[in-house]
């Protein structure tokens, strides 16, 4: 698990430790070689698991990792607090994929490769859209960047499905749209269970995320090329057009009556007390499916990546979870902060995070034996989709366009307006925002109706 | 108060509140129940369900809870806070009212206390934050009592205000002809009168402390978190814990009920003084 | 104190208030600690907000740079369609939940000061709901409301009546955002009218049942006028936290369908906080601040032109 580097700038760091902290040095797992370090995190399903992941590295490497756990916008809201103070108060921050390029463009993170040039990021992490990587200089996020932070939760969603009903039916996992369309309709039978649930409600992030895997999937964008800077709307071309009224008619056909209001909490109720047949909902709520206390449906969920047509891989969302080091912190956190990343990476510990109820970020783990496993059979077709997660937005003001797309598409789905008139006027407004911040950015064609 | 003249209207008016402790009582008991459910069962609807101590177990002895301490960090902040906003509060009422303020500062005062009461809380709870990390009283219960007591404080002062007006100009002149001086008039002459009010206010002031959550969640870290901040770590970033929130609100109305419960028979006894006047 | 003799004057012109004051020290002091705590805690974050909403405050590197916009980001206010349809959702909330609120807690403050028996268990029972925090009320109602599932549903589908989307549909969303407010507040106003009629000096009732007077006339000419600062003032507090309403709104509908329950403290979330534009979201809570704090200076005014 550990290489021969890792041990000598550990035993480096151990007598450095242990000379400062005047202690007698007790066995190799029990000694502290570097400083204590705190991750500001926030409660979640995966939690547990990442709590118990990081009692094992405090077990084994005897370094002290404290973690302060708030609510979901309490997290942000706390480092927001921490790396804007003087001095900050957590070493590593875990942020959403809804903060991370706030907290990159505001130059809150250090890299990594400036802490320890000699880091390397492991080939089986999943980069997860080259999310982790960023240049301050054209401010894009692509490999030929900075390496800023480590993949914690990779957080897509994954197609959940009635494989019982499917053998009842005698249905084939669905991989193009057609097929999610027609496996939905034949097991679409309200009010007793519906073909499909979608997240059509409007929120912070809801039916866009539900709505990005058919759009991606598609070929369909919301920019032009956000890697290269180019931040042309695209929204309202013909694919987009496609995937929103494919959208729209399967809510229609085999979805439920009320697909407007619905958020995730109610689909995965759905999933649970089995009124829903298909699902597309992040990964993280697999964990659910199977235990008798909170679901139904025990061991009759399936997974599958989501749909796609032909010659476009499938274009599940990024929802995930980055661990960056705070710029406010001493340089000795930061290289006990770096450590902990070094740990985290490994293929061992990937797997002990897996075991605990963790989703893990590296693909070694998803080869291992444990994939195989009837309790983690939705780990192979995640590490099909993960090498394909898109990253919606690569820049901070995001929120303002998901705010647009939130209005836009939920009044599209409660039929208020049709698709061309919502393509268009959120199109409209998202060139608007992208102008305002002074992006490179144009305006395609409107659509006809 | 004036006693029911007929006793069929005294059957109408039980009836009527009947029904309304009804409505309030469903939910409250829904919520209630709620902890002692699995979440497959809440999310069922099922009316009949077998109970569990599952939720109660996770929310109070799970080894990211905090519960225990939360509820001891809420219990130092609400009263130290009520006490401090209701002295001051008080106070400042009674001196607006009869101490001979000019109107002008009267206004301002009770004006401002109003505008400030309609800052949004998340604006004031950055704001805070600065300010207290400025005097290391960040993540202390000192910054919290602090805050929590400016947060109530309009309140206090506006309905304390309220009650003083009560207190008959006769008895507070019959008691200077006495002799008695500012502070002795306050505490044996005023306060009696007002205590059904001070009641009141008091379980508010608590009430909104206990409960307060953007500013806690901003001027606390983990070892001085409250509950509000306890409880919404169950709303998730994808799903809510249904059944853990409803164990932990649950334990979280008990304090608040019990001094409720106490303070009854003190509003009760103050009842009767004040019926001798 | 060179205010004393202009005081002594006015007071002989207010009786029944105004008395010798012999003690300014007793003055200053009852007042100053209020006056300290909110000079120390008050002042400052009202000026932040105020000097923030003439600016933008951008982060990069590490540090904030403040840029002035003057007035453009009010003058934005009008044309952002959050902040419009949440001026209006949020007047249509805060009348119709307070209103509510306080007849109710009126109604039953009057019965359970009346009735012989009881009382603590009443008045114990209608304060249960304030006690409970706000994200509580929020993620259980939402569970209430469900379609599929909800109490409200069950009971509804029950006695006959077709099954609705609570908080799906733009019709019903604010009433039944509205409806949970009342449930969540009435309490309050419960507690405070309880504590005011209770503290009502008996003699004039007394007065009042000799000269003959019925139960409604009672009501109206004496119980009612008795109570109005109470009224008042649990009004205009009961109005301000209203209008700062927000658990409830984030949990149960987001911002509902549409904009259909988007009320501005949910629009201030999303741009002060979501999009961390602080300097247009302080303009925003500043002009809220200034048009309610009008809107009450002429209601009290309008009071106390009725004389004290």
């Amino acid at each position: 698990m550990t290489d021969l580097k890792f041990n000598r700038r550990q035993a480096l760091l151990g007598i450095g430790a242990a000379a400062i902290a005047g202690r007698t040095g007790l066995a190799f797992a029990q000694t502290a070689k570097v400083a204590p370090i705190t991750i500001v995190i926030n409660q979640s399903p995966w939690f547990n698991s990442f709590q118990q992941t990081v009692a094992l590295y405090q077990q084994e490497t005897g370094n002290k990792v404290s973690l302060d756990v708030n609510p979901f916008d309490g997290s942000l809201q706390k480092q927001r607090n921490s790396v804007r103070a003087a001095q900050g108060d957590y070493d590593i921050l875990i942020m959403n994929s809804g903060w991370f390029a706030e907290m990159y463009f505001g130059g809150f993170v250090t890299p990594i490769t400036d802490i320890d040039p000699g880091f390397k990021l492991d080939p089986d992490i999943f980069t997860l859209g080259d999310t982790v990587y960023f240049d301050a200089d054209k401010k894009t996020m692509t490999p030929q960047g900075k390496l800023m932070s480590l993949p914690i939760q990779p957080l897509i969603p994954l197609l959940f499905y009635r494989g019982d009903l499917y053998k009842e039916k005698g249905l084939k996992v669905a991989e193009s749209f057609e097929d999610l369309f027609n496996n939905a309709k034949a097991l679409h039978n309200p009010p007793k269970i519906y073909g499909i649930m979608q997240r059509g409600a409007r929120g912070p992030n809801t039916v866009s995320f539900d709505f990005y895997p058919y759009l991606f999937g598609m070929g369909g964008a919301v920019f032009k090329d956000q890697a290269a800077g180019d931040y042309s709307v695209v929204l309202n071309n013909d694919k987009g057009k496609a995937a929103l009224d494919y959208y729209l008619n399967l809510a229609k056909q085999a979805g439920h009556p009320k697909t407007g209001s619905i958020d995730q909490a109610e689909i995965i109720q759905g999933l649970t007390t089995g009124h829903a047949a298909h699902a597309s909902i992040v990964v993280a709520a697999w964990s659910q499916m199977d235990v008798p206390n909170q679901s139904i449906v025990v061991d009759k969920i399936e997974y599958a990546p989501t749909p796609h047509v032909d010659g476009v891989p499938p274009g599940p969302a990024l929802g995930h979870w980055l661990g960056g080091i705070s710029h406010n912190v001493s340089d000795e956190r930061k290289r006990a902060a770096v450590e902990f990343f070094r740990w985290f990476q490994t293929k061992a510990a990937q797997i002990a995070n897996a075991k605990v109820g963790g989703i893990p970020v590296s693909a070694a783990a998803y080869n291992d034996p444990m994939a195989d496993e009837r309790k983690f059979r939705w780990m192979k077709p995640l590490a099909a989709a993960l090498p394909h997660a898109i990253n919606p937005y690569a820049f901070p003001e995001a929120s303002e366009v998901i705010s647009v797309l939130e209005l836009g598409l939920n009044r599209a789905i409660v039929g208020e307006i049709s698709s061309a008139d919502a393509l268009n006027s959120m199109s409209d407004d998202i060139y608007k925002v992208m102008e305002k911040y002074k992006y490179k950015t144009a305006e395609g064609p409107a659509l006809k109706a | 108060m004036s006693a029911p003249r007929h006793a069929s209207s005294t059957a109408i008016v039980y009836a009527l509140l009947l029904f309304a402790a009804l409505i309030v009582a469903v939910p409250v008991v829904w919520i209630g129940a709620a902890g002692f459910r699995t979440q497959i069962s809440l999310l069922t609807g099922e009316l009949f369900f077998q109970p569990t101590l599952a939720s109660f177990s996770d929310v109070l002895f799970s080894a990211s809870s905090d519960f225990l301490m939360n509820y001891r960090n809420s219990a130092i902040v609400g009263v130290l806070s009520t006490v401090l906003c209701l002295v001051l509060g008080t106070l400042a009422a009674w001196s607006l009212d009869r101490l001979d303020w000019p109107r002008w500062v009267v206004h301002l005062f009770l004006g401002w206390a109003l505008v400030f009461q309609m800052m949004p809380p998340i604006a004031l709870a950055e704001a805070w934050f600065g300010m207290e990390r400025a005097v290391h009283l960040d993540n202390t219960f000192t910054g919290l009592i602090l805050a929590h007591a400016t947060l109530n404080l309009p309140m206090a002062i506006w309905l304390m205000g309220v009650f003083v007006r009560d207190v008959p100009g006769e008895l507070v002149e019959a008691a200077r002809i006495d002799g008695a001086t500012g502070p002795t008039l306050f505490w044996r002459v005023v306060l009696p009168i007002i205590t059904p009010g001070l009641a009141a206010t008091t379980v508010l002031c608590f009430v909104f402390s206990w409960n307060e959550f953007a500013v806690a969640l901003n001027l606390t870290a983990r070892d001085t978190a409250t509950v509000p901040v306890a409880i919404a770590k169950f709303a998730q970033d994808f799903q809510i814990q249904y059944t853990q929130m409803a164990a932990s609100a649950a334990l979280s109305i008990l304090p608040a009920l019990v001094l409720l419960l106490i303070g009854q028979r003190y509003i009760v006894s103050g009842l009767t003084t004040g019926a001798l006047k | 104190m060179a205010l004393t003799g202009s005081i002594d004057t006015a007071a002989a012109t207010m009786p029944r208030r105004r008395g010798r004051n012999e003690e300014p020290y007793w003055r200053w002091l009852s007042l100053s600690p209020a006056l300290l705590l909110m000079l120390a805690m008050g002042v400052l974050p009202l000026v932040n907000l105020f000097v923030t909403s003439f600016n933008d405050v951008k982060w990069s590197a590490g540090s904030a740079i403040w840029t002035f916009r003057g007035l453009s980001h009010y003058g934005e206010l009008a044309g952002d369609p959050l902040v419009s349809a949440g001026v209006v959702n949020t007047v249509l909330f805060a009348l119709g939940a307070v209103a509510g609120q306080m007849v109710l807690g009126f109604i039953l403050a009057l019965f359970v000061s009346r009735i012989p028996k009881g009382k603590v268990f009443f008045r114990a029972f209608f304060i249960l709901p304030i006690l409970i925090p706000g994200i509580v009320i929020g993620a259980i109602w939402k569970l209430m409301f469900n379609f599929d599932f909800g109490l409200i549903n069950q009971i509804v589908g029950a006695i006959g009546i077709p099954q609705q989307d609570w908080l799906g549909d733009p019709n019903l969303a604010l009433l039944s955002v509205i409806a949970v407010d009342i449930w969540h507040w009435t309490p309050f106003c419960f507690l405070l009218f309880l504590a005011g009629i209770e503290s009502l000096p008996r003699d004039v009732f007394e007065a009042a049942r000799i000269d003959g007077a019925s139960v409604w006339q009672e009501f109206w000419r004496v119980t009612v006028p008795l109570m109005a600062p109470t009224i008042a003032v649990t009004f205009a507090f009961r109005l301000v936290l209203a209008l700062k309403v927000f658990d409830e709104i984030y949990l149960l509908t987001g911002g509902g369908r549409g904009t259909a329950t988007q009320v501005i403290s949910y629009t201030l979330y999303q741009r002060f906080f979501v999009d961390d534009n602080v300097g247009y979201g302080a303009a925003l809570a500043v002009a809220v601040i200034f048009v309610v704090s009008l809107l009450l200076i002429a209601g009290l005014s309008a009071r106390r032109g009725g004389g004290r």
